[in-house]
């Protein structure tokens, strides 16, 4: 049985499993920055490493699957992700407008 | 090894030391930065997946616009320090315990991954421009316009939380004062 793994990359070959391990990376990364980080903008900028973590195993298995359709859901990953920045971006300029916030659990006035 | 294979393990190696600039970095700018320099890494090996459209919009649209939003926003507000504040006392320790669960499940998935066969495609035109359209405009019309709508709603609220005069915050303070006072 021939090991479908292996994504043919013009001349040569490219293990799918070796670029899975690096999306698995980046998001375990982005994951650690989100639950670790207290500054807000930098809890945004590791959502954005997730989602791009994401996008890379989408392209991965396009290419391995020769299915388009992974290509195509990453457009749409990236302006979902550019919506999130947008209005995360808004909010923490509105609130930094009233107040300094250097911790995230500053924010807390919405626990009811 | 191959020329592909270099070329991944370099922009690898690249991607995994930005990623943990993003997330030690003390300064923002520093963190904005590193996550500029793992999408550059990450488009080279979107390119290398024959994806030469996704390589063009994560380039210009990602690594271009919305990053030059990050770092408006960070040197609109100035530079921040991280303190050490009253957060639960074994903050840290649950982190890495979430972290290493969560990481352990996937690596495990990630043992037992088994490949299906690739479909009978093309390769040729794979990932072009042309061929992104097709799908777009055909197969997929409708989540794409549905994308459309999602990114007006975004900048409509975007406009509205940043416009001029008075802040949502502070048009809510008034109100309390007035529900206050009544």
């Amino acid at each position: 049985m021939p090991d479908y793994g292996q994504i043919q990359v013009g001349a040569g070959t490219l293990d799918a499993r070796l670029v899975l391990g690096l999306a698995f990376i980046l998001f375990l990364q982005g994951a650690a920055g989100v639950l670790i980080r207290r500054n807000p903008i930098v809890i945004l900028v590791c959502v954005e490493l997730m989602l791009n973590a994401a996008n890379l195993t989408l392209i991965a298995f396009a290419a391995q699957l020769h299915n388009l359709e992974g290509q195509l859901f990453t457009l749409m990953t990236m302006t979902v992700a550019a919506a999130e920045a947008v209005v995360g971006l808004a909010i923490l300029v509105d609130i930094f407008r009233v107040r300094d916030v250097d911790d995230i659990d500053e924010l807390s006035e919405l626990r009811g | 090894m191959s020329v592909p294979q270099v070329v991944f393990w370099v922009m690898a190696v690249i991607a995994v030391l930005g990623g943990f600039g993003v997330i030690l970095s003390r300064q923002p700018v520093r963190s904005v930065l590193s996550l500029v320099a793992v999408m550059l890494a990450l488009s080279v090996i979107f390119l290398l997946l024959s994806a030469q459209f996704v390589f063009a919009v994560q380039v210009i649209v990602y690594a271009g616009a919305v990053m030059v939003l990050f770092l408006f926003v960070v040197a609109l507000l100035g530079p921040m320090r991280e303190r050490a504040s009253h957060r639960l006392p074994f903050h840290w320790g649950l982190s890495v315990l979430v972290l290493v669960v969560f990481g352990a499940f996937v690596y495990a998935q990630l043992q037992g991954i088994g490949f299906r066969a690739p479909d009978k495609l093309d390769m040729s035109l794979f990932g072009t421009v042309e061929q992104i359209g097709t799908g777009l405009f055909t197969t997929y019309l409708y989540p794409f316009e549905l994308t459309s709508i999602l990114l007006l709603v975004a900048a409509v609220g975007a406009i509205y939380l940043s416009r001029g005069g008075r802040t949502a915050s502070e048009v809510h303070r008034q109100e309390e004062e007035d529900d206050s006072v009544a």
